[in-house]
């Protein structure tokens, strides 16, 4: 069913729709796996309620929950740029899509983004099914040649890019019969610098539930290899410098001319209000810091005067025998 | 006679290499004796031996030299050529003979001090200290010898070298004891009550099996400067304190623990009362100067208590509250006062008013930021060497021992109708 796509449409994707589209999943996934008398306001794809445990224990059911819905976006000539999502209530055993909703969540849309045009829809699964072709046929009335956006929910830490998938409808002839399937397509993710800003920051929370502690030892690592290969480029710089001066290396005047426009880069702001606001900062974290290495040190005090008692003292504070309680 | 020549000869023969050294170490231990018979007969070959050369056997004889009893002319020649002796010895010679060595600066302290002039062997005593000391962390038996010295001849700025130094490792408890009291009183003595605190909370503080003298002194010296340091005296002393010095130290001080209680109520007339009263017990313990400045303090430290309620006061008002004669004597105090850096304050002379300030410290600085990075420097020393004596306290197998039957003491089927040993 998947070969390239020939439609030579270029496909860009938006990490909100990747966000939306796994937040979803998750959502429907964590509600079913509550005990049964307490999914009673849960959502689509209910069939697999009756397999609860009554503890309520267990979490992973076979198969796991499909989510379905819409993704929205502009398409500028040959470019496809998908920006948003949205979910829809469908139901692939009777086939039923809510129509009305999903015209009442277009109507909103509109109001909002004005540009953006149902592009198609997106789903979760590992492959592409014969059943979802219903709901693509059924999108088509929206508009012609509707998207199929798939995640793959499945976490498989050796893989390294993206469980999603682009699918586009093109109509192939396969036995003497004209056939509507899912052909794969390319895509590019683009992003806004907003998007950029939540993206880092979701990728940076750790999927082991990295602490705080943890999140701020990470960031800090990370400043500091920066300044260290910082440092050491500059030593290098340095050194190149000083044999020039010496004549051991032959004078090159447009290094010179680069090095001195680096140089003049820095530093960018000169002030008396910059430099007041900077140093007083760089006190409160010097202070912040004495105050950890003061705590740190209170404790090993603490510990080692304890041990000492124990050890040394002959009349120890346990005192007599107490009342048994 | 002769052995002493040989003695001689072989000194000036083999104190050039280190293993010579060592060879000559092992002779003149088993000559010692010898050498003491002959006491009073070695003074001329002292000549024939250079000090700065032959330092470990010019150690050697100068010991079994002034073993004897010193009559006072005596005493300056000695003073002398023990004097010359350390200035110009070889460090890593008289290390090998320690105890020699601090008994010979010992014999010389006790000479000058029968000269009358102790300011004589403050210098060399200084030398001493450096020579022997393995690392300047290092609390040799000299410490207290030479801050006696530097009190007796109240040559207090001296002795602040040493004082500035880090303690970690100590020959033997005593010294601690004696270094940090003759400290504190050096520190009292140049008004540096916050040094002066620390070296006596050292000594209260220290682990003892018996309460000794020096703490019971150094306790008394306590209470009065923390009075007069912080205007409140000890109340308890910290868990790291010995349980011997918590239970008894408190009982050998009375009327210091009165004292202090009579100035937490604040009224000066009450304790200047008192102070009559008991003038004979601290003029005995050598501390009547003190409570006197404990007393002169209690004004400082109601001034500073107004600086917490009012914004501006009058002179007068703070004559009438601080119970001052004059408002002349408020200003001189209040003064005092800014310039000492206790009180942040604007005196306004036309209207006799005063106005209290904050602390102006911005810590907007790099002074600042120096200042705390430096800092910051130390702690982390102090913290790795912090974790050092912890592992080593872990793995004491006293501590295993002790550490391990407690523990057993928790167990619950004992919980029967056994009265139980809590640890609270």
């Amino acid at each position: 069913m998947a070969s390239s796509s020939s439609s030579g449409l270029t496909f860009k994707l938006h990490p909100l729709v990747i966000v939306n589209i796994s937040d979803h999943y998750t959502r429907v996934k964590s509600q079913l796996s509550l005990p049964p008398s307490l999914t009673s306001t849960s959502s689509a794809a209910t069939s697999n309620n009756n397999n609860n445990n009554s503890n309520g224990g267990e979490n992973n059911q076979n198969p796991p929950p499909r989510v379905y819905g819409c993704v929205i976006g502009v398409q500028r000539g040959r470019t496809v740029e998908i920006f948003n999502s949205f979910e829809l209530i469908y139901d692939p055993s009777t086939r039923s899509l809510d129509r009305s909703f999903l015209e009442k969540k277009q109507e909103l849309y509109k109001k909002v983004f004005p540009h953006f045009y149902v592009l198609g829809w997106y789903s979760t699964g590992s492959d592409a099914h014969e059943s979802d072709m219903h709901f693509h046929k059924a999108l088509m009335d929206i508009n012609e040649s509707p998207l199929y956006v798939l995640l793959n929910p499945a976490i498989n830490p050796a893989q390294k890019d993206l469980p999603v998938t682009i699918y586009e409808s093109e109509l192939h002839v396969i036995d003497g019969v004209p056939q509507l399937i899912f052909v794969r397509s390319s895509y590019t993710i683009e992003t806004v610098e907003a998007e950029r800003i939540s993206v880092d920051h979701v990728a940076h929370l750790k999927p082991s539930g990295g602490s705080a502690a943890t999140q701020l030892a990470a960031q800090l690592t990370g400043i500091h290899s920066a300044i260290k290969m910082l440092n050491s480029r500059i030593g290098v710089l340095h050194q190149y410098l000083v044999g020039m001066q010496k004549g051991d290396i032959p004078c090159e005047s447009s290094l010179l001319r680069q090095v001195s426009s680096l140089l003049r880069r820095l530093p960018a702001i000169e002030s008396e209000k910059f430099q007041d606001d900077f140093l007083m900062e760089y006190n409160d974290t010097l202070l912040i810091t004495y105050l950890a290495m003061f705590t740190n040190c209170s404790s090993t005090m603490n510990e080692l005067v304890d041990k000492f008692n124990t050890t040394y003292d002959r009349h120890s504070r346990r005192g007599g025998r107490t009342a048994f309680i | 006679m002769n052995s002493v020549e040989g003695l001689v000869n072989q000194i000036q023969g083999l104190s050039t290499t280190a293993s010579d050294v060592l060879s000559l170490q092992n002779l003149l231990k088993q000559a010692d004796d010898s050498l003491h018979a002959e006491s009073t007969r070695l003074l001329p070959f002292l000549d024939q031996l250079d000090p700065s050369k032959h330092s470990l056997g010019y150690l050697y004889f100068l010991e079994a030299c002034t073993a004897g009893p010193v009559t006072k002319e005596q005493a300056g020649s000695y003073v002398l050529m023990i004097a010359r002796f350390i200035t110009s010895c070889i460090a890593e010679q008289i290390r090998l003979a320690p105890d020699k060595f601090i008994t010979v600066c010992k014999r010389f302290k006790d000479q000058v001090l029968l000269l009358e002039e102790p300011l004589r062997g403050v210098a060399p005593m200084l030398t001493a200290i450096r020579k022997l000391q393995s690392s300047s962390e290092h609390l040799t038996a000299l410490h207290p010898e030479f801050l006696l010295l530097c009190l007796l001849s109240r040559c207090y700025k001296a002795g602040l070298s040493i004082l500035e130094e880090d303690v970690f490792e100590v020959d033997q408890p005593r010294d601690l004891f004696l270094f940090c009291y003759y400290g504190g009183m050096i520190s009292i003595g140049k008004k540096w009550f916050r040094k002066a605190l620390e070296l006596l909370h050292n000594v209260v503080t220290a682990p003892m099996s018996t309460v000794n003298a020096i703490a019971v002194e150094a306790f008394k010296k306590y209470i009065l400067v923390s009075l007069i340091h912080h205007g409140q005296s000890p109340t308890n002393l910290p868990k790291y304190a010995s349980s011997v010095a918590q239970r008894n130290l408190k009982n050998l001080c009375q009327p210091y623990i009165e004292l202090a209680n009579s100035y937490s109520n604040g009224k000066i007339a009450d304790i200047e009362t008192y102070v009559e009263a008991n003038k004979d017990k601290f003029e005995s313990d050598n501390n009547l100067g003190l409570v006197k400045q404990a007393v002169s303090s209690m004004y400082k430290r109601n001034i500073q208590r107004l600086t917490q309620t009012y914004l501006t006061l009058s002179l007068q008002d703070i004559a009438n509250r601080v119970q001052l004669n004059s408002p002349k004597e408020a200003e001189m105090h209040v003064l005092q006062m800014i310039k000492d850096g206790e009180i942040y304050a604007t005196i306004n002379q036309k209207d006799g008013m005063v106005r209290f300030l904050e602390d102006p410290e911005q810590y907007k600085t790099c002074e600042m930021i120096e200042h705390i990075d430096s800092s910051i420097q130390r702690l982390m020393t102090l913290s790795k060497k912090l974790n050092g004596l912890d592992e080593l306290m872990s793995c004491d197998p006293l501590y295993l021992l002790k550490a391990g039957r407690e523990r057993q003491r928790f167990d619950f089927d004992d919980f029967d109708n056994v009265p139980q040993r809590f640890n609270i």
